[in-house]
């Protein structure tokens, strides 16, 4: 290092003050010059380059919002894979729900869109047949723990596997046992105990129930258990069943139990008026499990109590890859190390999700947990697959929206419940055909 | 003489070339005009009489005449979505218009907090649906801003279900739409009213006219060429509102503000039924138009019989 300023002090030897100030300036000007145009060069060529990192990138879009457990579910996932693979980068986007399909088919039409797509399990068909999602068979074949996976839990479309839950949600009766212990009175495990203590909750001035009337999927998905309780089903398609589960809902209304707010309320808001504390019930899903935890009385949670005849969808969110992924293994990869794991899959119990595979089900972190003991008797006792094997699979969002317009009719009184249920049962006979 | 007339034959030729060059600056803007406006229309309409679904929208559509119109109509809830639209569309462009009136008359003046408040109203305006129509749900929800309010005034007992009673639900949704739309008439009709020539003014005020006076026999007859304008605005605007039935109460209870645009979507972004959507939407189309036309006809009649 000496030397070289040694050298560079005797190459300045013989110059006058101000030719060796040329100099200095011309030497910084002509480094200034050839970094801007390296910077230059650099920036033309980038874009003719392959691009390395940008191959590594996998984009995962999701419906998560305003239920930090489930965005929180959806970093873990992100630093896991990036952790076990340097260099590769996961971009989570959020999509809202109810523009996820359309953003995905107006990809679609332009032959782009996600690596990932975590979307309604449901609706498997309908983005399949849109030539959205990409079929999984020759990776689910060659996957060596699908024993693990339960048939209801893999959604096919014309015999092949599109997508795969990594978790299961259904929903179950949430309680704040304060309440319970002001009004003497106990978990119901009947509709009628439940009434009585809606009634008694009432009288002691708080609410009785907060639950999602909205006409559509999400009305459809809350109403389910309740008009099935008195019989009904797509296959037999009963009006009377259907008048008399619809009256249930006319009389809770019609008694203050519940709001016709409800008519304007998703499955997010519910909770959070439950949250508030002076609501006796939710029905509501296990995946409110990490929000409860910021509630300021004592909470649990029983199974719906809707008989022996009700049934409750077991729904989730669906896992596939994007028909125009442009890097389908890598998308697979992260499916597999994440949401189809053992150990990626016990991420969610924290917010309330039961993973999907057997192994994972039996893990002491999901049988230890108290909250999520009724609905795992709610699967064995009620559940139903989701979407059902009645409807064709395709109109299966014209099902909900019939089922939501129904349901939020009776709750918002603009129509008697053996006229909701008429009108009901003819939109799903023309779907049946 | 044949000098002129060869004067005038290079004359007309240059202008024919000249003519001609014009007509070749507008073909840009007339292919763009042409892309963006006609062009949508002719899907819209071939995928009206077309079948299109989620399987086939990239592809080729089987045409199935005005099967998807009669689908819509024999609809057993067509009727009571046709009457909550109708009813929706009154709402705005009337109450739309008279208030925007009543505003641009009450900031008619010089004064600068009239500029200030027009303006703020104007950001309002310009405010994305989706904010004013989530704020709005927030203020009417049952334990909203104005119920809580009007409870501890003890004006009310109960909460009044803005939002969630049939009864009141599309008067609600419809009256806020309303809200969004005044700042716009208001600003329009003020330019209106700057355009009356102060002579008439100032007779008007010589001959001792009251202010609501100057309002009727200047103000109003001035401005009757641009209120036929905000008319169709506003009624066009009524016509295809979506965004705030979306967010304050996504057409219900059961299909209480369901209106046409709204039906529309569902069917096309819900079901995925885009031939139906397109058919509802060409249905308003024309529907919208018809109305545009026999009102605007109707008001130059009068015009011209005046």
């Amino acid at each position: 290092m000496a030397t070289q300023i040694g050298s560079q002090v005797e190459k300045g030897k013989g110059k006058t003050l101000n030719s060796q100030k040329t100099d200095k300036w011309l030497s910084r000007k002509a480094t200034r010059l050839a970094s801007i145009l390296a910077a230059s060069l650099a920036g033309l060529l980038l874009p003719v380059m392959p691009a390395v990192h940008a191959a590594e990138t996998i984009t995962v879009w999701h419906y998560f919002s305003g239920n930090p457990s489930q965005e929180k579910v959806m970093t873990d996932y992100k630093s896991i894979f990036e952790k076990a693979n340097p260099g590769v980068t996961v971009e989570n986007v959020y999509v809202p729900y109810d523009q996820m399909n359309s953003k995905l088919l107006a990809a679609a039409s332009t032959k782009t869109g996600p690596d990932v797509v975590v979307f309604n399990g449901a609706e498997t068909s309908l983005l399949a047949d849109g030539g959205i999602l990409a079929p999984m068979d020759t990776y689910w074949s060659a996957f060596a723990d699908t024993a693990q996976f339960p048939a209801s839990v893999i959604h096919k479309a014309n015999g092949k596997v599109y997508s795969a839950q990594g978790y299961v949600n259904l929903l179950g009766l949430w309680y704040n046992a304060d309440i319970l212990a002001k009004i003497k009175m106990p978990i119901p495990t009947s509709l009628a105990s439940m009434e009585r203590a809606m009634a008694a909750a009432k009288k002691a001035g708080y609410k009785g129930i907060t639950l999602c009337g909205l006409p559509q999927g999400q009305g459809e998905w809350q109403a389910m258990p309740i008009i099935s309780s008195t019989g009904f089903n797509y296959g037999t398609l009963d009006e009377k069943s259907l008048t008399a589960g619809l009256a249930i809902a006319k009389n809770w209304v019609d008694k203050g139990y519940l709001s016709k707010e409800a008519t304007t309320w998703d499955q997010t808001v519910p909770f959070q008026k439950f949250l508030v504390g002076d609501t006796l019930f939710a029905e509501n899903g296990n995946w409110q499990a990490g929000a409860a935890t910021g509630a300021k009385f004592k909470y649990g949670v029983a199974a719906l109590p809707i008989g022996t005849k009700g049934k409750i969808y077991l729904g989730g969110e669906g896992e596939g890859i994007g028909a125009f992924s442009k890097n389908k293994d890598l998308a697979w990869s992260y499916l597999k190390s994440t949401y189809f794991s053992k150990t990626g899959q016990l991420v969610v119990v924290p917010v309330g999700s039961i993973p999907s595979r057997l192994d994972s089900a039996k893990d002491t972190m999901v049988t230890s947990n108290k909250l999520l003991k009724p609905f795992a008797t709610e699967i064995a006792k009620n559940g139903a697959n989701y979407p059902p094997s009645e409807i064709p699979a395709t109109k299966i969002n014209d099902a909900q929206t019939a089922g939501g317009v129904a349901w939020s009719s009776v709750i918002g009184a603009t129509a008697k419940p053996a006229n909701a249920a008429q009108q009901y049962i003819a939109a799903i006979k023309a779907l049946k055909g | 003489m044949a000098d002129l007339k060869t004067k005038l034959s290079i004359q007309a030729v240059w202008s024919t070339q000249r003519k001609g060059n014009y007509l070749l600056y507008a073909v840009p803007a007339v292919i763009l005009l042409t892309l963006l406006s006609a062009f949508p229309l002719i899907q819209l309409a071939r995928m009206s009489i077309s079948e299109v679904g989620i399987r086939n929208i990239t592809g080729s559509w089987k045409n199935v005449g005005l099967s998807n119109f009669k689908f819509i109509i024999a609809d057993p809830n067509f009727r009571q979505i046709l009457v909550n639209t109708l009813v929706f569309v009154g709402i705005v462009t009337f109450f739309g218009l008279l208030l925007g009136f009543f505003a641009a008359t009450a900031f008619n003046d010089n004064k600068k907090s009239s500029d200030f408040l027009l303006a703020f109203m104007v950001f309002i305006w310009a405010l994305p649906p989706i904010v004013n129509g989530s704020v709005w749900k927030f203020l009417l929800g049952g334990d909203g801003f104005i119920n809580v309010m009007f409870q501890k005034a003890h004006l009310i007992s109960e909460p009044i279900p803005f939002l969630y009673d049939p009864k009141f639900a599309l008067y609600s949704v419809a009256i806020v739409n309303c809200w969004a739309v005044i700042p716009f008439n208001a600003l329009i009709l003020k330019a209106a009213f700057k355009s009356v020539s102060k002579d008439i003014l100032e007779a008007s005020e010589i001959d001792g006219v009251t202010k609501f006076q100057q309002i009727r026999y200047v103000y109003f007859p001035s401005s009757r060429p641009t209120l036929l304008v905000l008319a169709i605005l506003t009624l066009v605007y009524g016509f295809r509102s979506f965004d705030f039935i979306y967010v304050m109460t996504y057409g219900g209870p059961g299909l209480a503000t369901n209106t046409l645009p709204f039906l529309g979507y569902i069917k096309a972004f819900v079901q995925f039924k885009f031939s139906q959507g397109a058919a509802i939407a060409l249905l308003s189309a024309i529907f919208t138009s018809g109305l545009a036309f026999l009102y605007s006809r109707n008001v130059m009649k009068e015009e011209e019989n005046d």
